[in-house]
């Protein structure tokens, strides 16, 4: 464990053969090794588990699974699919995963089953009388409760197996949930490596932090306003439908739901990224057009999408060009001629009120941390304070101390009368900063419910289908 | 680092390339010959011709071949210009270049044709005669058909240099009484003009059933001449006895030529000896004479059967 | 930062730039009296001026990762729509605004096809090439228009210039050619570097999922690139036709591929790859110095074109293997 920019990323990347140490020794089975490549990663038995998704989403399953071993052939040269299909089945089997069709294109998978072919894939290339080691960075980043609990189970299969596991978290209950000893870092550093036995999680973000954390979630600074300043009243697209709510200005309204149920749909749908259906939505009472991205952001929508690199941030391109983005128009002379000294001005101070890490804001992108990068977003929602701020996953991929940066930031927009829309996977979360939550169920709104005195188990159940 | 010793390695290797591909003369005279044709088999002709003659005189010649671009043609004639060589010779229409020949002009380098078309910036231009090409075939076809009977003409009057052919042909036909011009066509040249042309003679043939009413075909140039003869083989009126004659000698005409069929004749122009003539051009200007000729014309060859065999050896 | 890291650092940017100059310093020693003059140099801008404008408005979409492989046809289309006004003697004026208009024209129907139907830039634009290079024959009927019918007013635009003094006893004009080249080239550097338009294009060649979400009105904006690189490549076509006195239905061909190898060349240049017209700018002149330098050292025509396609891939090859050590 340890915060971003900790150095858990390079450590892995050293394994990995992808980064070359300036010193480095590392022993494997008490032998000296020497990893140069990624080749000689894979050939000691190493396998590595990313947060991205890697997979080739054009082939299906089994494909996936076997695409970095020759394929089964008949005749020479013809690819035996049959054989193919039944021997991705059998790796499958061997994790306790049987759920999964290996004939059907992964892209139809979830982000969560797509994860389980991913590690079944590094899992037929290992020797199985030569131990391997699996490095895991972030699996769950993109996964829902019951996924997590499936990837666990295949972990804990592995760990049957005589496989030993490097998992790489931000998810405190996680490391006491699966692991067995932890090691947590700090600015490059290993801070302290110790049993899980007797460690309580207060120990180890002191140890990540170097701080006492008093609370997770700060308190709410100003009561909600009366206005209401978002009121939805039919919102429908192709995939999703039956949306009714009334946000008031400072209110922080929770979007809970399995993967796939329809939760990161309703905030691209309010941004106007996607199509809609039936669109009767007023904005402080007056009656809101269907809007594009770009009239959203002028309508005073601000929104952090669920992927911050895929869909937020350019990353060859400077912060500041980041965050003044969508409101070049107002900071531009004329509205057409660019005024970088204004952009400087004004990026660089909500730079600081987000608390960004950065050399400035001429730093490109690409070189932040996932934490300062989500805070580039933050920064970019917060500089025409928003009306609406749509979030999605904002602490995906977060470490501790930046996402309490990242819930004070909430609770200051809120305080500032903007109306909050909070999707997130992560339920104590929701419970810990929302005012009421939004269940989403088979791409459905199932359910309204005041947070207060509401417990994690109850929001989970709300989540999955009601028992017939 | 990598970066760097990449891009110096690569460099030197430009650099030695470039000192392996130059030869230095260094008081002879230095020629420029800039052509956006060079893949033309005639252009090659000129242009070795002229290189051969320039050899024997000691000259350093420069081809440059722009590849179809003629705004090129001006800018490597404003690069030579700027060079300082002695003098430049053309193979482009010299208007399209007209730019680049006031430069020259300007700087007092001399411009010279080669079979380029004449223009008053240019020294000389040196060809072959249009008006004389035209006047031997004519007359051969008048001398085949004894003075009289029916001729059908493909001209193209759009196209100037193939257009000075046509009034040669017709007032040659018109000096004999007994020869009628049955039809005077104009082919459509975009696909290359055979086919086109094959397709109007097929007509004058339906038109004229009569065998010896059509006693020859006069073309401005070789492809409507295998046209015709195309149309006359399929119409099985190959033994009639037409005259069929084209301009140019080009490789199909001198096959048809050969076979002995009813294609006779055709007019080869000196390709090499036009590119020696204007080395000559060039040498006399050098030396300081005077050139009067605003166009120096090279003798063409009437082909026939009776010396095709030279012809084809050639090619 | 240690020294050899911000050495290399610095070395990565201007590796093309220090390439240049060495050989502007080979030419300069081999060709002493001539090449490093200002006339030699007038004549290079001169004859880089069509290049120049088509590259510099190619610029405008490869900034967003997109290409236009139709610059040359719709040059030679342009060229040929102007000489049929001008062969009905129309005044210049007519033909040129009515030549730069199909410009747009073109560029409308590539940017429709590109942004709005969703073609890949690639098939579009190869698409419109076809299309564009068969409505030039179509309009010209094949042949080439010249001599009369093209009026002296717009031929001797192309050999005009502002006279800036004598040189070795000979007048010196500032070329009208390069005066429009370095007209376009200004307004494209205000349009990419100094207006949010241009900065939006950034952002869509940057991320184009992330630019929408951004508030980018992506589909417009391409939309409107595709028109101003159209726009480019007609006024380049009638810089052409000017040059040569003539319109010719295949004469613009050649300077698609030289356009988008100038880029290029330019992208080498910057930090993140990113085409920026001063890239742009070097890239072209680097193409113009080289013709204009191995035609003075009397190198053979088809060595230099061997040597320029060498060097492009060089510097290109030069630059991502510096990356990727990166």
């Amino acid at each position: 464990m340890g915060e971003n920019g900790a150095g858990k990323s390079t450590l892995i990347k050293i394994l990995a053969g992808v980064v070359t140490p300036d010193h480095v020794e590392i022993r494997l089975q008490d032998r000296p090794v020497n990893i140069h490549n990624p080749q000689d990663a894979f050939t000691l038995g190493l396998r590595f588990i990313h947060q991205e998704l890697n997979v080739v989403s054009q082939l299906s399953v089994a494909e996936n699974i076997f695409v970095s071993l020759p394929y089964p052939r008949r005749a020479g040269f013809l690819v035996d699919w049959p054989r193919l299909h039944a021997d991705a089945t059998q790796v499958l089997a061997q994790l306790g995963i049987h759920h999964i069709d290996p004939r059907q294109p992964i892209a139809r998978l979830s982000p969560g089953d797509q994860m389980l072919v991913k590690i079944a894939s590094a899992f037929v290339g290992a020797d199985q009388s030569n131990a391997s080691i699996y490095v895991m960075d972030e699996p769950t980043a993109a996964l829902t409760g019951d996924e997590t609990a499936r990837l666990f189970h295949v972990i804990s299969e592995l760990k049957a197996k005589g496989c030993a596991v490097l998992y790489v978290t931000h998810r405190m209950e996680e490391v006491f949930q699966i692991c067995d000893t932890v090691t947590v870092m700090r600015d490059g550093r290993v801070v302290e490596t110790r049993p899980i036995q007797g460690t309580t999680p207060n120990d180890l973000i002191r140890l990540m932090t170097g701080r006492q954390l008093e609370q997770t979630y700060p308190a709410r600074l100003a009561p909600i306003g009366q206005a209401v300043v978002l009121d939805v009243r039919d919102l429908s697209t192709r995939r999703i439908g039956g949306i009714r709510f009334q946000l008031r200005a400072g209110e922080i309204l929770g979007v809970a739901g399995l993967t796939g149920a329809g939760c990161s749909e309703l905030l691209r749908a309010l941004i106007g990224a996607e199509r809609c259906l039936t669109y009767d939505v007023l904005l402080d009472d007056h009656l809101l057009p269907p809007l594009s991205p770009a009239r959203a952001w002028e309508a005073g929508f601000a929104y952090v999408p669920e992927e911050r690199r895929a869909q937020g941030l350019m990353l060859s391109r400077t912060i500041r060009d980041n965050i003044t983005l969508p409101h070049l128009q107002r900071l531009s002379r004329g509205g057409v001629f660019l005024n970088r000294a204004a952009e400087r001005g004004a990026s660089s101070a909500v730079s600081q009120s987000v608390q960004l890490r950065a050399t400035g804001t001429e730093q490109i992108t690409r070189q932040l941390s996932g934490g300062n990068q989500q805070k580039v977003l933050f920064a970019r929602a917060m500089m025409q304070t928003p009306r609406v701020l749509l979030l999605d996953e904002p602490t995906r991929g977060v470490d501790v101390g930046a996402k309490f940066d990242i819930y004070s930031l909430i609770r200051n927009f809120s305080a500032r009368g903007a109306a909050i829309l909070l999707a997130s996977s992560d339920l104590n979360e929701l419970l810990g900063l929302c005012d009421r939550i939004l269940v989403m169920r088979k791409r459905r709104q199932a359910a309204l419910v005041e947070a207060a005195g509401l417990s994690a188990h109850d929001l989970l159940t709300l989540c999955y289908e009601a028992p017939a | 680092m990598r970066r760097a010793v990449f891009f110096l390695t690569f460099l030197s290797a430009v650099v030695l390339a470039l000192m392996g591909s130059v030869v230095v003369a260094q008081d002879a005279p230095v020629v420029a010959v800039v052509t956006p044709y060079l893949a033309q088999p005639g252009t090659q002709s000129l242009v070795e011709g002229f290189q051969a003659a320039a050899a024997e005189k000691g000259w350093a010649v420069n081809v440059i071949d722009t590849a179809g671009d003629v705004a090129a043609v001006i800018s490597r004639i404003e690069d030579v210009v700027n060079q300082g060589v002695d003098a430049i010779v053309i193979n482009v229409d010299p208007v399209q270049v007209a730019a680049g020949l006031q430069v020259a002009a300007a700087a007092g380098i001399p411009v010279f044709g080669m079979d380029a078309g004449a223009d008053p910036l240019l020294v000389t231009n040196v060809t072959s005669n249009g008006y004389a090409m035209a006047a031997e075939t004519a007359t051969y076809v008048v001398d085949r058909i004894g003075g009289a009977g029916g001729v059908v003409m493909f001209v193209f009057d759009p196209y100037p240099p193939v257009q000075k052919r046509g009034i040669i042909a017709d007032a040659i036909f018109a000096n004999n009484p007994d020869i009628q011009i049955i039809d005077r066509i104009t082919p459509d040249v975009t696909d290359g003009g055979i086919a086109d042309s094959r397709a109007k003679m097929e007509a004058v043939l339906a038109a004229n059933p009569e065998p010896g009413s059509i006693k020859a075909v006069w073309a401005a140039w070789d492809q409507p001449a295998l046209g015709a003869l195309q149309a006359i083989e399929a119409a099985g009126r190959q033994n009639e006895g037409i005259v069929i004659v084209g301009i140019d000698a080009n490789p199909q005409a001198l096959d048809a030529i050969a076979a002995g069929g009813n294609f006779e004749a055709s007019v080869a122009q000196d390709f090499a000896g036009i590119g020696a003539a204007t080395a000559d051009a060039v040498a006399r200007y050098l030396a300081g004479e005077t050139i009067n000729q605003r166009v120096i014309y090279i003798p063409t060859t009437l082909v026939t059967a009776a010396n095709v065999a030279d012809f084809l050896g050639s090619k | 930062m240690t020294v050899q890291a911000r050495l290399s650092r610095w070395l990565r940017r201007s590796g093309t730039l220090i390439g240049f100059l060495i050989v502007i310093v080979y030419f300069t020693l081999n060709i002493p009296n001539t090449f490093l003059t200002l006339p030699n140099w007038l004549n290079i801008s001169q004859q880089v001026s069509m290049l120049a404008v088509t590259a510099f408005t190619m610029t405008i979409v490869m900034v967003m990762g997109d290409f236009d492989l139709s610059v040359g046809s719709m040059a030679s289309l342009s060229g040929i729509v102007a000489a049929l006004f001008f062969r009905d003697s129309q005044p210049v004026l007519v033909g040129v605004i009515v030549a730069l208009a199909a410009g747009l024209v073109g560029g409308l129907l590539n940017g429709l096809l590109v942004s709005y139907i969703g073609i890949t830039p690639f098939v579009a634009t190869l698409g419109t090439l076809t299309i564009f290079s068969g409505a030039a024959f179509l309009l010209s009927g094949g042949k080439t228009i010249f001599g009369r019918d093209i009026p002296a007013d717009f031929s001797g635009f192309a050999r005009g210039g502002i006279p800036i003094g004598t040189f070795n006893e000979r007048a010196l004009l500032f070329p009208n050619l390069t005066i429009v080249a370095l007209i376009v080239f200004v307004i494209v550097w205000v349009v990419l570097e100094q207006t949010a338009f241009g900065r939006r294009l950034y952002a869509i060649g940057g991320n184009v999922e992330a630019a929408r979400l951004g508030g980018v009105r992506v589909r417009f904006l391409r939309l409107i690139a595709f028109m101003l690189t159209g726009l480019g490549a007609a006024l380049a076509g009638l810089l052409y036709a000017s040059r040569v006195a003539s319109a010719n239905p295949t004469q613009g061909a050649g300077l698609m591929l030289d356009a988008i190898a100038a880029v290029f060349l330019g992208m080498t240049m910057s930090e993140e790859g990113e085409p920026h017209v001063v890239g742009t700018l070097l890239g072209v002149t680097i193409l113009g110095v080289l013709d204009n330098g191995l035609t003075q050292m009397r190198v053979d025509s088809y060595v230099r074109e061997v040597l320029i396609g060498a060097i492009i891939i060089g510097a290109v090859t030069s630059s991502s293997l510096s990356r990727r050590g990166h």
